[in-house]
């Protein structure tokens, strides 16, 4: 039986609440915010783990971005990985979801023999959970999304997965090769082992693509194969918090508070 | 035939040579001294709260035999150094625990909720998963200056928990208080201080402690930082005791040392009496650990009108509140918290007030206070009460 192959996509992203919205051109600012793993993506990152520990294999981390997610992406390596796939290259820039995933797929297929994609449920910045459906719809394979849990037959080739529904869950079978979405913060990712520290710092460990070596069709990469037009963009207003605080009996503070909340919110 | 099928039951011990070796290298031999007699198990303050303590005993022995522990009581230690206290060998117990916990983070087996406190110090800097830009909020209207060595004597370094924490805050604002009215000229490191890395230390990560301690104790050094105070005996303890192989050239003690040292200098007086009667909290961090009974007493003392009255356990004896040892970020039980206990001894003193002098016991024992419901009287941190003293 041949080894189980595993591709976690691991996106780096700025910490949320450094992010700054220019009040001119309302574009993102993030040249000054810290970076970390998209935190949805060590959930995947746990999964693509515990199933190596599980059935063996190999994992391959793929990433699109810019040179300096290298770091961070050695951490996510130094979790337990085997390799990591950077997908870099000035044209890749301006990607939206559709060109995103062209280009991860093209990296899948540079990799070859995959047969498990996994990803975190989202990314923490752009947050439209449409990059794991994208791989599977280029790829034409199934998918399996916000799955908590999954087992491999490696006899059978299927992968079988649960996923939270409302009021239950439901059991999913799909066969191999296929795409999952783990749903975020369903297990608790492990910190790094420090006896791969090192070794994860290697130069070797490293791939990187550009567009040639991936053999990528211009007009599917970058700002070019991106139909998204961002016509828009809005700040949520910031909530003040009143700090009231309700004193009395239980009774009474029930009372009051069902007062207010008629008052104000028209129940 | 009976008798063998019955044994085969229990799980069979399998020594392992490369752990012992292991045990033996991270603690400089600490367990071989132990002669089993099983005075930590009998002293280890999780015998007052749980039908089956700690075995303190056993896990030793495990160590020395290079055993590995498997029913999670390695987890459960808060590092207070109570059996320490009373270990007629002297064996240094919490050494030996914290290496156990090493071996336990290599062998991936770390308790859960632990890994996640390890990612919160790696992204955020601090262990309570806050964004590193909002380390110094809580001293926006302080306008505490930015430390520089040329102009100040000593740069007060606040530590995570009392940034953070709104309680803990609190005692870093009426700290800031007492040093101003003492003239003292101080400066902070704002959003740069780094996280001292005590929670990683105490829950046995030793190679990412050693990151850490590396790349704060350069951050130090780059600031010119040679006198340092901080609010939390955690704080001061790793920095006195655990980094030195990483630094050199600065030298911590804590609030209640300075604070001390300014009133037998004369530099710090308190005027406003107070009429309380107060019983006081030994850090596990500043009294065992680091021998530190005096200066917080003498300070309660120099406050005209504060009377000290002791509880039943104290200075070394002190009940640890349950915060250290990584257990500020597990979960205790209700009916298994040593703060309960502590309060309700507090309380018998007849005091008006449960002094401590670090944010875990502060925060701990409040909270027990909380569920208590008692009326009149209060936790408060060292540096509150001589704030309002001032």
């Amino acid at each position: 039986m041949a080894e189980l192959q595993i591709v976690v996509c691991v996106k780096v992203v700025p910490k949320p609440e450094e992010i700054r919205v220019d009040p001119e051109t309302h574009l993102l600012e993030r040249t000054n915010a810290r970076s970390e793993i998209n935190p949805p993506d060590m959930n995947a990152m746990e999964m693509a783990l515990s199933m190596k520990d599980r059935y063996g294999g190999r994992i391959s981390l793929l990433s699109m971005g810019p040179p300096f997610f290298e770091p961070n992406l050695r951490v996510a390596l130094a979790m337990g990985a085997d390799h990591i796939y950077l997908l870099s290259d000035p044209a890749f820039a301006g990607a939206d979801t559709l060109a995103t995933t062209y280009t991860l797929v093209q990296g899948i297929r540079k990799i070859g023999d995959v047969d498990v994609i996994l990803c975190g449920e989202e990314s923490s910045d752009g947050a439209t959970g449409q990059v794991p459906p994208g791989l599977a719809e280029w790829l034409n394979i199934p998918q399996l999304t916000l799955l908590t849990d999954v087992s491999i037959d490696q006899t059978l080739r299927t992968a079988r997965g649960r996923r939270e529904i409302k009021g239950g869950y439901e059991i999913l079978e799909v066969p191999l090769p296929c795409v999952i979405s783990v749903k975020t913060a369903c297990n608790e990712p492990r910190f790094m082992d420090y006896r791969l520290r090192s070794w994860a710092l290697e130069k070797d460990r490293l791939t990187v693509w550009d567009a040639g070596d991936l053999d990528a069709e211009p007009g599917h990469i970058g700002l070019t194969g991106s139909p998204t037009i961002v016509t828009g963009l809005a700040e949520a207003p910031y909530r003040e918090r009143r700090r009231e605080f309700l004193q009395g009996s239980p009774g009474e503070v029930v009372q009051e508070l069902a007062g207010i909340l008629r008052k104000e919110v028209e129940v | 035939m009976a008798d063998f099928e019955q044994a085969t039951d229990e799980e069979v011990l399998l020594i392992d040579d490369e752990l012992w070796e292991q045990l033996i290298e991270l603690t400089d031999g600490a367990a071989a001294l132990c002669f089993q007699c099983g005075v930590c198990t009998a002293i280890c303050p999780w015998g007052l709260v749980r039908q089956k303590p700690l075995s303190v005993r056993t896990l030793m022995r495990q160590a020395q035999l290079g055993l590995q522990e498997k029913n999670g009581s390695l987890w459960l230690c808060t590092t207070c150094a109570q059996c320490e206290a009373y270990c007629p060998r002297g064996v240094n117990i919490v050494d030996v625990f914290r290496s156990l916990r090493t071996v336990a983070w290599e062998n991936r087996n770390p308790e859960k909720g632990l890994p996640s406190l390890m990612w919160s110090i790696f992204w955020n800097d601090n262990p309570w998963s806050q964004p590193p830009t909002q380390r110094a909020l809580w001293a926006n209207n302080l306008d505490i200056p930015i430390f520089n060595p040329q102009e100040h004597e000593v740069m007060l370094y606040i530590g995570c928990t009392s940034s953070y924490d709104q309680r803990a805050q609190k005692i870093a604002s009426a700290l800031v208080h007492i040093l101003r009215g003492a003239g003292v000229e101080f400066g902070f490191l704002g959003e740069e201080e780094p996280c001292c890395g005590e929670a990683v230390l105490s829950v046995g990560h030793k190679h990412y402690f050693e990151e850490v301690a590396a790349k704060t104790a350069q951050v130090f050094q780059e600031r010119g930082v040679t006198q340092m105070v901080t609010i939390s005996p955690h704080c001061y303890d790793v920095f006195r005791n655990h980094y030195p192989p990483f630094s050199n050239g600065f030298q911590p003690l804590h609030y209640t040392q300075y604070l001390f040292n300014l009133i037998s200098e004369g530099r710090l007086q308190f005027m406003k009496p107070l009429d309380l009667q107060v019983t006081f909290q030994d850090p596990c961090y500043l009294g065992r650990i680091n021998q530190e009974y005096q200066a917080p007493r003498e300070i309660l003392k120099s406050i005209p009108g504060v009377e000290l009255v002791e509880m039943e356990n104290s200075a070394e004896d002190a009940l640890c509140c349950g915060g250290g040892g990584g257990r500020m970020w597990l979960e205790t039980p209700i009916g298994e918290r040593f703060s309960d206990l502590r309060v309700e001894q507090a309380v018998q003193t007849g005091a008006d007030i449960l002094a401590a002098a670090c944010p875990f016991c502060v925060a701990c024992l409040e909270d027990s206070l909380k569920v208590r419901k008692t009326e009149n009287f209060e936790v408060r941190d060292i540096a509150e009460i001589a704030a309002r003293a001032l």
